[in-house]
């Protein structure tokens, strides 16, 4: 399983997103985009977005902390795995 | 499904909400608090708050953090479900959620607002890739852009003095000329360097290709249009209360009316913070109105 997260360390969204991969024992790679300009470029042409959080569970795309597609995501990985 | 009663069932996890369980906890009330997204709702978004006593400067997310362990060192209960439904059985109310049933004795309502969107074309298309209502989460994706903050209350005048340590530009655009955000604050703004007023002014339409690139701005008293280019757009223009899966009476915003013992239209709920209809939504008033409202509470179990 491949799990990144992009993120800025005053986004509580972020936090929360973290505590949940965190109570999962999902390991995940962090991108701070408001220091890393090369990842915040990355994030836009991955996501589209330009708001975090932004998480990638393997393929998968999760836009801002939501718990239950977070949820699925970790599930779905988790049996692939 | 159904399982245990409780006698004090509290929606939202927010300062009021917070202080609601910790003093529930401490009057030894069978508690459950739910709160569907994240412990401390929307206080986690302000950038610094200064008004709160004992604190001279916390972060948002700091302060929602302390209030979080505090109710956590009491072991208040708290689960993630979102509520859908209460239905009033008199004496005993059964609560509907996105997992089990819940039935309490009494409820309290503390689920706070949401951000009024501005309902304008390219809103909708350019959330997340421009548009925002919430500078500490997405303003450090803009360093060295430009931006624009939309609104003139409390919100807007801080994450605007937020935004403008960390972009090269931004507009405030209000569509008065006058800021009713607390004055300490308003004058430190007039004193930045990098922020540019448009008042009277209100926007009409976002515009962008993938990510926003300006702004069409209207000023009302003259009625004349001009395009702003700016790489952001954030938005804080009022608040919508979080309680439409509550039947209670409400004031014509929606927000929940209630007695002096915070008790809404219906006998054994109440509300507190920012979801209920008063003048003025701080966290020293939801953090008060969540300490009164258990009083009633125990009370009302009482008789």
């Amino acid at each position: 399983m491949k799990t990144e997260i992009y993120t800025t360390t005053t986004c509580p969204y972020c936090a929360m997103t973290k505590e949940l991969l965190d109570k999962e024992n999902i390991s995940y790679i962090e991108h701070d985009v408001s220091v890393d300009e090369e990842a915040r470029h990355k994030m836009v042409q991955k996501s589209g977005q330009l708001g975090v959080p932004v998480t990638m569970i393997n393929s998968e795309l999760i836009i801002g902390f939501d718990r239950k597609s977070l949820k699925e995501a970790v599930e779905k990985a988790k049996k692939a795995a | 499904m159904e399982r245990q009663t409780y006698d004090l069932v509290i929606i939202g996890g927010g300062p009021a909400g917070l202080t609601s369980g910790i003093y529930a906890q401490r009057a030894g009330l069978k508690t459950l608090l739910l709160e569907k997204e994240i412990p401390g709702g929307q206080v986690n978004e302000a950038p610094s708050i200064e008004n709160y006593p004992g604190f001279i400067e916390i972060s948002g997310m700091e302060l929602a953090n302390k209030m979080k362990e505090h109710a956590a060192s009491l072991d208040l209960p708290i689960e993630n479900e979102a509520v859908q439904e209460i239905i009033d059985n008199g004496s005993l109310k059964l609560i509907r959620t996105t997992g089990e049933d819940i039935s309490s004795k009494a409820i309290i309502i503390a689920t706070g607002a949401k951000p009024r969107r501005l309902r304008i074309k390219g809103e909708e298309e350019f959330l997340g890739r421009g548009v925002s209502y919430c500078a500490t989460c997405d303003g450090p994706l803009f360093r060295g852009k430009v931006v624009a903050a939309v609104g003139g209350g409390d919100r807007a005048i801080k994450e605007a003095l937020y935004l403008s340590n960390i972009v090269r530009k931004v507009y405030i655009i209000h569509r008065r000329a006058e800021f009713r955000a607390e004055k300490v604050n308003v004058e430190r703004l007039s004193k930045r360097e990098n922020v540019e007023y448009v008042l009277d002014s209100v926007v009409e339409e976002i515009k962008g290709e993938g990510l926003v690139n300006s702004l069409v701005v209207k000023n009302v008293k003259e009625g004349t249009i001009s395009e702003l280019p700016v790489n952001g757009a954030f938005v804080f223009v009022g608040i919508i209360p979080r309680n439409d899966f509550v039947d209670a009476e409400k004031d014509s915003h929606g927000f929940l009316v209630t007695g002096a013992d915070l008790e809404t239209s219906i006998k054994g709920i109440f509300a507190v913070g920012d979801c209920r209809s008063k003048n003025l939504r701080q966290v020293a008033t939801a953090v008060g109105e969540g300490a009164q409202a258990v009083a009633s509470v125990e009370e009302y179990l009482h008789n």
